[in-house]
């Protein structure tokens, strides 16, 4: 390693809250060496942000830079005035937001947008700005023709408002470019091919990177280095093979245990951290002592700095030379042998159109699928796929062109509000996004009592108090508004509201997918233990064939309103794949996975045709004309997984390598053991 | 495998009097400037009448005309009358009618705009035409028209007085309540409620009116504040309240002609509502912030 491009030397930050300020950042250091990518990880409010931003100079009146510098090109960051930062900026130093959507001015043309940042950094020539806007467009592998450079951010797919700003992050050829969780507003395929890009630009610019993310499996597709971030401080930072295979630090391990793996058959939970991050009540000596199974004394009274561990690694805790045997693997949790025999739900033949006339569009084609009692059935696909539509019809939120819904066997009127009460009170929804599913104006108690007094005609304390129980909080939260709740807790509540009505069927749309690694492990651990303990049947609605994989008994692959495969969780995580269910194994990012070649990966090239196969166009394995002309056959097993393709089942094995490529991981595994 | 248990931080408690002092410390500055300034003016509105100097109607108090004296802090008008004393006498009338006919208006408005919002479909859209066609009409006439429909013998009654105001400012209300209720109505909470088979008016009640309260409190106090103009524009063109009544709008119509003579006359009675407005406007934007909890009272 040379000289580093950026180097943090005991960086601290505090926000500014009520009368006083409280430190978000604590004494943290680092630094990227030319061509390196670093990976900064951690749960969300753990800082990375905030560092990521100090990166840029950027500072607001809210918050203070308590100490340190920031080294690049021979000076420090932090001493910089608005003018000298403002050429360093965009120039020698770029950044790349989360959500392209909002980073876009919607108003710009994008080729405008691009051509402000070179003609802000000195580039007078006209020309010359869109010949390098085209040769950028083609670097970040979109389509470098003048009239893309005319498209205005709306009409661009969310990957490619993506590719607009990285290729607006390199325009002037930075130094180093700040990436902060690049990816994680995009569905996972179009994130695949977003971390392929920047690997590849990577390799070929030999730039510096800060790769800010929340999702470690992600980092270690991309990352040299890691570090990773807990209350604020650096706790550990590590080579990323070494830290998967070796962490240190007891909370990088309780991370890594956290993810859920997608090779993982067993179906048993993630190993979820202890406890929550208290921060009204963080130790002085190390923050995480307190959820920390190895904690002594001193870990609570002393402050441990950063040192080095052997080779390239840093920690920061005073016991990890002790505890370098690997904890015990997964826990384990006994399924009951559930017979679904018995049919709750029944969806029979349902087609849903939005619009109409000539703006009529097709969300859901003609779908079947049945939920036994008790049973938990995954729908799986990507955004767009029509996952939430069938739940929304479901509930009634929707009523369905076509086809009809049945409940035990009676069938459901189409709205909710035709729906009798106990219909209502039978099947109950838990929304993706925590934020928004709890009135902010009411406390908990009240969210939670209103279903009981609704339904059943009266409620009481106790009744609230039980069901806070139930998704394992205790009673003082009864007394809480949501907003004095983290994302996890508030999603414990919206869980607990719907189980207070005491549903046969919860309606589950994504409702992990906006929270932190281990709070997620946490919600799946609670979820798996109703599903045994209550008999609750479940639409488990993910992206997340890994979370799918460790608690669904059957999974639906849905493609554009169209159901792809649907079969028992273990022949869906075993060849035959359709060809869909099989790019969707592919692009999950896994900790150590090498990247997937992915031969023939299609962008959209045109809508399906009502009369072929949904898939036709973007299909990797695709045979001719006849998948956009026909629709294809169901294609059964004799154990009875259901395929909808033109392949025959010989033909869909014989193609499939997905397991295979994740082979290496197995053996990392075994290492980690 | 056992799920552990999470246990809540420690509450902040608003429940201990000793606490008392401590919150009010906690709450927004406007609020304390705000609720002060309404304080006193509660206090002349109730204790006025006792105390003030002279009659409201008593002539000859003084010279006609002549400026801010220590017996006169705010002038003599025309008729001899003490500004000072009219002024005292007037803000249980200025307070009583502007306020209820203000909160009147609220009520009205705000139900219909949150339904009108939640609901949607034809019942929205009938409602909004028929309420734009209402604000089209410049408010003076309206409320003119109103009046006139109501019939002479009603005329200057208080009671006409707060439902015309109300009639002005309802419309207003609710199209600033049914923008708000159309941006909330989206929400997954509201959308519990409907799945759960709430009724349109208990999803108003329970989700979207303690969301829209910061807004609509913004509103009333605005609203509040124009109200005496209003009533007393009224009165000036003889459809409101009658002379010799010590309206606070009304007295500075009255003399308005002599502002160039004695402005005291004008500015006594226009510091009172501008320092009621101004009251009203600090406190409810103070009280919108604690209620919208991005102010949070409460004692560690």
């Amino acid at each position: 390693m040379g000289a580093p491009v950026i180097a943090v030397e005991g960086l601290s930050v505090s926000y500014r809250q009520g009368a006083g300020f409280s430190r978000v950042v604590d004494d943290v250091s680092f630094s990227v060496a030319p061509g390196e990518v670093f990976g900064l990880v951690g749960e969300s409010g753990c800082g990375k942000s905030t560092i990521a931003l100090q990166l840029l100079g950027y500072r607001s009146p809210a918050m203070r830079t308590d100490a340190g510098s920031i080294a690049f090109d021979g000076g420090d960051l932090l001493a910089l005035d608005r003018v000298e930062l403002d050429r360093i900026r965009g120039a020698r130093i770029a950044f790349v937001p989360q959500n392209p959507t909002t980073a876009l001015n919607p108003g710009i043309r994008v080729g405008a947008q691009i051509d402000e940042i070179l003609a802000a950094h000195g580039q007078v020539d006209p020309d010359k700005r869109v010949a390098r806007t085209l040769e950028l467009f083609g670097l970040v592998g979109l389509p470098s023709r003048p009239d893309f450079l005319r498209r205005y951010p709306h009409q661009l797919s969310g990957g490619q408002q993506q590719r607009v700003c990285i290729a607006m992050a390199l325009a002037c050829d930075p130094a180093f470019v700040v990436l902060d969780e690049p990816t994680t507003g995009l569905d996972v395929t179009t994130q695949e091919q977003i971390v392929a890009l920047l690997i590849d630009l990577r390799a070929r610019l030999k730039m510096s990177m800060l790769y800010v993310t929340h999702d470690l499996g992600l980092l270690s597709q991309i990352a040299d280095r890691v570090g990773v971030m807990y209350a604020g401080r650096m706790v550990e930072i590590a080579p990323t093979a070494e830290l998967f295979t070796d962490p240190k630090h007891p909370y990088t391990r309780g991370l890594i245990g956290s993810i859920p793996r997608i090779e993982d058959e067993s179906g048993l939970p993630a190993r979820p951290l202890r406890g929550l991050l208290q921060r009204h009540n963080l130790p002085k000596g190390c923050p995480f002592a307190p959820r920390c199974d190895w904690a002594e004394t001193v870990c609570f009274e002393e402050r441990q700095e950063l040192a080095t561990a052997g080779g390239a690694r840093e920690v920061a805790c005073w016991r990890w030379p002790d505890i370098s045997v690997p904890d015990d693997a997964r826990a384990v949790v006994e399924s009951p042998e559930l017979d679904y025999a018995e049919r709750l739900l029944a969806i029979d033949n349902v087609s849903v159109i939005y619009g109409s006339g000539q703006n009529a569009f097709l969300a859901l084609r003609d779908i079947s699928l049945d939920i036994g009692k008790g049973e938990t059935v995954a729908l799986v696909g990507e955004s767009g796929s029509g996952k939430s539509t069938l739940a929304r019809a479901v509930a009634g939120l929707l009523a369905p062109a076509a086809g009809e819904i049945r409940l035990s066997g009676k069938r459901l009127a189409g709205i909710v509000k035709d729906r009798a009460p106990e219909e209502r009170r039978l099947i109950q929804f838990v929304f993706q996004n925590p934020d928004a599913s709890l009135n902010p104006r009411a406390r908990i108690e009240k969210a939670l009592a209103r279903p009981l007094q609704f339904f059943f005609g009266k409620s009481s304390a106790e009744d609230v108090m039980a069901a806070l129980a139930d998704v394992r909080l205790d009673d003082k939260y009864s007394a809480r508004f949501p907003d004095e709740l983290s994302g996890g807790e508030r999603q414990r509540v919206a869980i607990a509201r719907g189980l207070i009505a005491e549903p046969t069927l919860l309606l589950c749309d994504e409702i992990l997918s906006a929270l932190d690694v281990s709070v997620q492990a946490n919600i799946l651990a609670l979820l798996q233990r109703l599903k045994s303990e209550r008999g609750i049947a479940m639409l488990f609605i993910s992206h997340d064939l890994a979370v799918v994989r460790m608690l669904a008994d059957r999974v639906c692959v849905l493609f554009r309103g169209d159901i792809m495969e649907i079969g028992r969780r273990d022949q869906i995580f075993a060849a035959p794949f359709h060809p869909y269910t099989h790019s969707l194994l592919e692009a999950v990012p896994t900790p150590l996975k090498p990247h997937p070649r992915r031969e023939g990966v299609r962008e959209m090239t045109a809508a399906p045709s009502a009369a072929g196969c949904a898939y036709a166009g973007r299909c990797a394995w695709q045979i001719g004309d006849i998948c956009e002309t026909e629709r294809p056959p169901w294609r059964e097993t004799e154990e009875g997984l259901r395929i909808r393709c033109h392949h025959t089942l010989e033909e869909l094995s014989r193609r499939a390598t997905w397991p295979n490529a994740a082979s290496i991981n197995a053996e990392d595994q075994k290492a980690l053991q | 495998m056992s799920i552990e248990t999470l246990s809540a931080p420690p509450a902040r408690s608003t429940r201990s009097l000793s606490s008392l002092f401590v919150l009010w410390r906690q709450t927004p500055l406007s609020f304390r400037i705000g609720l002060i300034i309404l304080l006193i003016h509660f206090v002349l509105a109730a204790t006025g009448p006792f105390w003030a100097p002279y009659g409201y109607s008593q002539m000859g108090t003084g010279r006609p005309l002549s400026g801010m004296s220590w017996a006169h802090p705010f002038g003599v008008d025309q008729l001899g009358r003490d500004i000072f004393s009219r002024v005292v006498y007037g803000a249980h009338i200025v307070i009583l009618l502007s306020l209820s006919g203000t909160l009147l208006g609220l009520v009205v408005g705000a139900v219909l705009g949150l339904l009108s919002g939640y609901v949607g479909g034809w019942f929205d859209e009938i409602l909004q035409r028929f309420l734009e066609a209402l604000i089209s009409i410049p408010f003076l006439v309206l409320a003119l028209i109103a009046i006139a429909a109501a019939g002479p013998e009603l005329s200057g009654n208080p009671v006409l007085i707060v439902l015309v105001v109300a009639l002005v400012y309802a419309p207003r209300i609710a199209r600033m309540a049914r923008s708000v209720a159309v941006d909330i109505a989206t929400r997954d909470y509201v959308t519990v409620a409907r799945l759960r088979g709430e009724s349109a008016w208990s999803v108003m009640r329970r989700e979207l009116l303690p969301n829209a309260t910061s807004v609509l409190l913004v509103e009333f106090a605005l609203r509040a504040g124009y109200a005496p103009v209003l009533i007393g524009s009224l009165g000036f063109l003889g459809f409101g309240l009658r002379p010799p009544t010590p309206e606070w709008g009304l007295m500075i119509s009255e003399n308005r002609a002599l502002i160039m003579v004695t402005p005291i006359t004008v500015l006594g009675p226009g510091l009172m509502l501008a320092s009621l407005v101004v009251g009203l406007n600090l406190f409810t934007e103070g009280l919108a912030r604690i209620l919208g909890r991005t102010v949070k009272l409460g004692v560690q």
